[in-house]
């Protein structure tokens, strides 16, 4: 499987352009490619610090935030509704080849 | 290759013993924040670094893989210009000509040296400790061995009812095997929570089949070249196929020690996490130091602590700020119930009930002075970023308010009540009431 091409704007609106592995999450896919991502608690949805926003018409194509993620969310700096997820959750998917992530403010 | 002798001559590297999450941290951080120079990446173990919390986990599962996910892809450390030296372990340090022996006997030079050494499960010392089926828990290799012994109908005793034991408990009661957890205290998770935490999990657990014996002195396993029996103190004896000990950690300090660096239960280091030698850092579990919140001496064992900690030693190296670091946290998620933890409670706390622990999901608020010091959550996670936000303001907390889980977090704040408040948003209508 090829790699997903993705955008970043990172927290001074600056884009980055970079590849997106299959066997990565998009948490591991921004921490490996040097953006600013602490995701202290390895992936597992407890701490929040992976918070991106994506396009509400990519949002709507994924899964239900699970309980725990969305309890997270729903108490981090800018949250939406409709856009916030923790990118430890977002697996590898074709579908998100080419998406535009935003990585939400720090707190 | 003469070129690069000579950069190596007058820039050693950095040179990081260890690669847990802390060691780790510190390589990666170091490049994000521009350092040029090498990096010596020293490695006990063979294969690439892992994430630990699965270990006693996820892993431990029936029929999850053998592996626990990587920290950082073999191609990371090649991008990043990381020399990882795998089954490599530092001997010595001369800190004088600023080298380290390795167990290869090759010797290092370093600019800075990072000790990332961790912790160690702390051993049994009891007679029969080394009876094959006697397990400590600490790195995927034990974590392997543990999980080929939780068979079906097993016997397993185990020692302590900390993070550890407790997991364990949870994953072999899931594999159908026997479980009794031997407890000197007189209840579960005593050192890190309360006691109505304490009992809901006591109940969970039991539920679930785990039998518990609190008050038990363990002093002996005894079999015929395998662990049969574990003997406690009042006499009374448990047959066990596997014990497992979950008593804690030592911090591997030996080597700081050995060099002559302070240490005291703990590689002693200041708030940039450098040793009692300038040249010197250390950090994540083999570290004591002074908590910026409450003054307290400690040493955590957590992985918020290692990553913050490593944050700290590349900013410091590099010549940055380090980022503010996060109010420590915990988590344990023992038959799929997660006990998250914002803060470090003090046992004399005042415990305020949050919700109802019959419906299985709640949490304990601690204070300290009237001020929050702590937070568990239990089976939900909508307090865990408040809290942690309040504790790092020390805020004043409504213990009434507190209680009710109606009411956010946030709203149970005593606001304009401290005249002697040093914030100057609260001075006007403070001075106003007065």
């Amino acid at each position: 499987m090829s790699n997903n091409k993705l955008t970043v704007v990172d927290r001074e609106g600056s884009t980055h352009d970079l590849e997106w592995e299959p066997d990565q999450t998009l948490m591991e896919a921004l921490r490996d490619n040097g953006l600013p991502v602490l995701a202290s608690c390895g992936g597992t949805a407890s701490c929040a610090t992976c918070h991106v926003f994506l396009e509400k018409e990519v949002f709507d194509t994924l899964g239900e935030r699970s309980e725990d993620e969305l309890e997270l969310l729903a108490e981090a700096e800018g949250y939406r509704e409709c856009g916030s997820r923790l990118s430890c959750q977002l697996g590898f998917s074709r579908d998100l080849n080419g998406v535009t992530v935003t990585l939400a403010p720090e707190e | 290759m003469r070129e690069r002798e000579a950069m190596a001559g007058t820039t050693a590297p950095v040179v990081i013993v260890g690669a847990g999450h802390s060691g780790v941290a510190v390589a990666a951080g170091l490049r994000a924040r521009g350092w040029e120079g090498g990096i010596l990446l020293l490695d006990a173990e063979n294969e690439a670094p892992y994430e630990r919390p699965p270990l006693s986990k996820d892993l431990l599962k029936d029929g999850a893989p053998d592996g626990s996910a990587v920290l950082r892809k073999e191609k990371f450390y090649q991008d990043k210009r990381i020399d990882r030296l795998a089954g490599s372990t530092a001997e010595s340090i001369n800190r004088k000509g600023q080298t380290v022996l390795l167990s290869d006997g090759s010797r290092h030079a370093y600019h800075r040296l990072v000790i990332a050494t961790g912790s160690r499960a702390r051993p049994l010392t009891v007679p029969g400790a080394g009876l094959a089926g006697v397990q400590s828990l600490r790195t995927r290799d034990d974590a392997l061995e543990l999980k080929r012994m939780l068979v079906p109908g097993a016997r397993i005793a185990i020692i302590g009812a900390g993070y550890i034991g407790l997991e364990v408990a949870a994953a072999a009661a899931a594999r159908g095997c026997e479980v009794t957890v031997l407890e000197f205290q007189d209840r579960v998770m005593s050192r890190v929570t309360s006691v109505p935490v304490s009992r809901h999990f006591e109940r969970l657990h039991e539920r679930h089949g785990v039998r518990f014996v609190f008050g038990a002195a363990v002093t002996a396993i005894e079999g015929g070249g395998r662990a049969e029996r574990v003997v406690t103190a009042d006499g009374e004896v448990f047959r066990a196929d596997v014990v497992l000990a979950g008593i804690g950690v030592l911090p591997n300090q030996e080597l700081a020690a050995d060099a002559g660096l302070d240490c005291r239960d703990g590689i002693l280091v200041d708030g940039d996490c450098r040793t009692s030698d300038s040249a010197i850092y250390a950090t994540g579990d083999v570290t004591r130091f002074t908590s910026p919140v409450d003054g307290a001496s400690q040493r955590l064992e957590c992985i918020q602590n290692a990553v913050a900690q490593a944050d700290k030693v590349a900013a410091h190296i590099t010549g940055h700020e380090a980022a503010d670091p996060e109010i420590p946290w915990f988590w344990t998620v023992q038959h799929g119930v997660r006990l998250q933890t914002a803060g470090v409670r003090h046992p004399e706390d005042e415990v305020i009930v949050r919700g109802d622990p019959l419906t299985g999901r709640f949490s304990v608020v601690y204070l300290r002075d009237g001020r929050l010091s702590a937070v568990d959550t239990i089976a939900g996670l909508a307090d865990f970023r408040p809290a942690r936000k309040l504790i790092a303001q020390s805020a004043l907390i409504e213990p009434i308010l507190a209680a009710d889980p109606g009411i956010p977090l946030a709203d149970a704040i005593l606001k304009d009540l401290d005249p002697t408040d040093p914030d100057p948003t609260d001075a006007a209508p403070a001075a106003a009431r007065i």
